[in-house]
């Protein structure tokens, strides 16, 4: 990989991710998570890194989300790639589901330099909506490929509280 | 007058599928370079890797399958693809390369050619 040719490619990286994205850019705009990176997210010093667009405090990264349904259940899945399955902390909170996670940079290779740094680390707060109430005591969450899945059993009621506010 | 009519044939193999450009994470030191990429939701068996001349394209599908009988009230992800293409330099063995998938995060090691490795020449004093 010519290191020159990959900069020139990368300098243009927010054009050519807009340009990738562009067809999610609808129905993805809360997909765009911003990650916080603290001394415990182990990130390598601005000098460590080539990429002059790199910031070490903080990150962006798209973390894509689903949300299925059928009468029993739903089903919600969001992408958060080279996450460690202890790191995640997932609560249900009435109708709304709070995933937080702590995304570190593990590298064995201590030496040499980092050329290109566009991956994001750091904490992370990605909130989903519920379209339905759940039953938070029989939820269960699995991570597979990157892929973070919590299912939620549905409330008999299978509605969301609601309360209506009448402007005064 | 020229007609250009070449220049309007359109290829029906060469309109490549959408594929979403995954960010990588690229680290380089004295025997080869190191390339991370994220991408979540591929299982191994649904990545390639392809090496032709001074190209590396890496090319995974999305292995997630809507679960049978729900229904999405919600998706952000559509573009079940990505894809991403690297010029090589001489300097790099492409025949040498090594991939690893761990949490949907791509791990992918090029050595560098014999030629061009840091020698340490030994001086032996008579």
């Amino acid at each position: 990989m010519r290191m020159d040719e990959v900069r020139q490619g990368f300098i243009s990286l927010w054009d050519s991710v807009a340009e990738g994205w562009q067809r999610l850019r609808e129905s993805a705009a809360g997909a765009l998570t911003r990650f916080r990176a603290s001394e415990k997210s182990n990130l390598p010093a601005r000098a460590e890194v080539d990429d002059e667009y790199y910031l070490p405090s903080q990150g962006w990264s798209m973390l894509g989300g689903d949300v299925f349904e059928d009468d029993r259940r739903l089903v919600v899945r969001l992408e958060v790639p080279g996450m460690r399955k202890q790191d995640f902390e997932i609560e249900v909170l009435d109708d709304v589901l709070v995933v937080r996670g702590e995304k570190r940079f593990e590298r064995e290779s201590t030496e040499g330099r980092w050329r290109v740094l566009q991956c994001a680390y750091g904490s992370f707060l990605r909130t989903v909506p519920l379209p339905a109430a759940v039953r938070s005591d029989k939820a269960g969450a699995s991570y597979k490929d990157g892929v973070l899945k919590i299912e939620l059993p549905k409330a008999e009621s299978g509605k969301a509280k609601r309360v209506t506010l009448k402007v005064g | 007058m020229n007609q250009t009519s070449n220049a309007n044939k359109q290829e029906p193999t060469a309109r490549q599928e959408a594929a979403v450009l995954p960010p990588v994470d690229v680290v380089e030191d004295a025997t080869g370079i190191t390339l991370f990429a994220d991408l979540p939701g591929v299982p191994k068996e649904k990545l390639s890797l392809r090496v032709e001349a001074d190209t590396l394209t890496i090319e995974g599908e999305v292995g997630l399958v809507t679960p049978e009988g729900l229904q999405a009230s919600h998706a952000e992800v559509q573009v079940p693809r990505y894809r991403r293409v690297f010029s090589l330099s001489k300097e790099l063995d492409p025949e040498k390369i090594s991939a690893e998938m761990n949490h949907g995060v791509l791990k992918l090691r090029i050595p560098k050619a014999e030629h061009a490795q840091p020698r340490k020449i030994q001086i032996r004093v008579s």
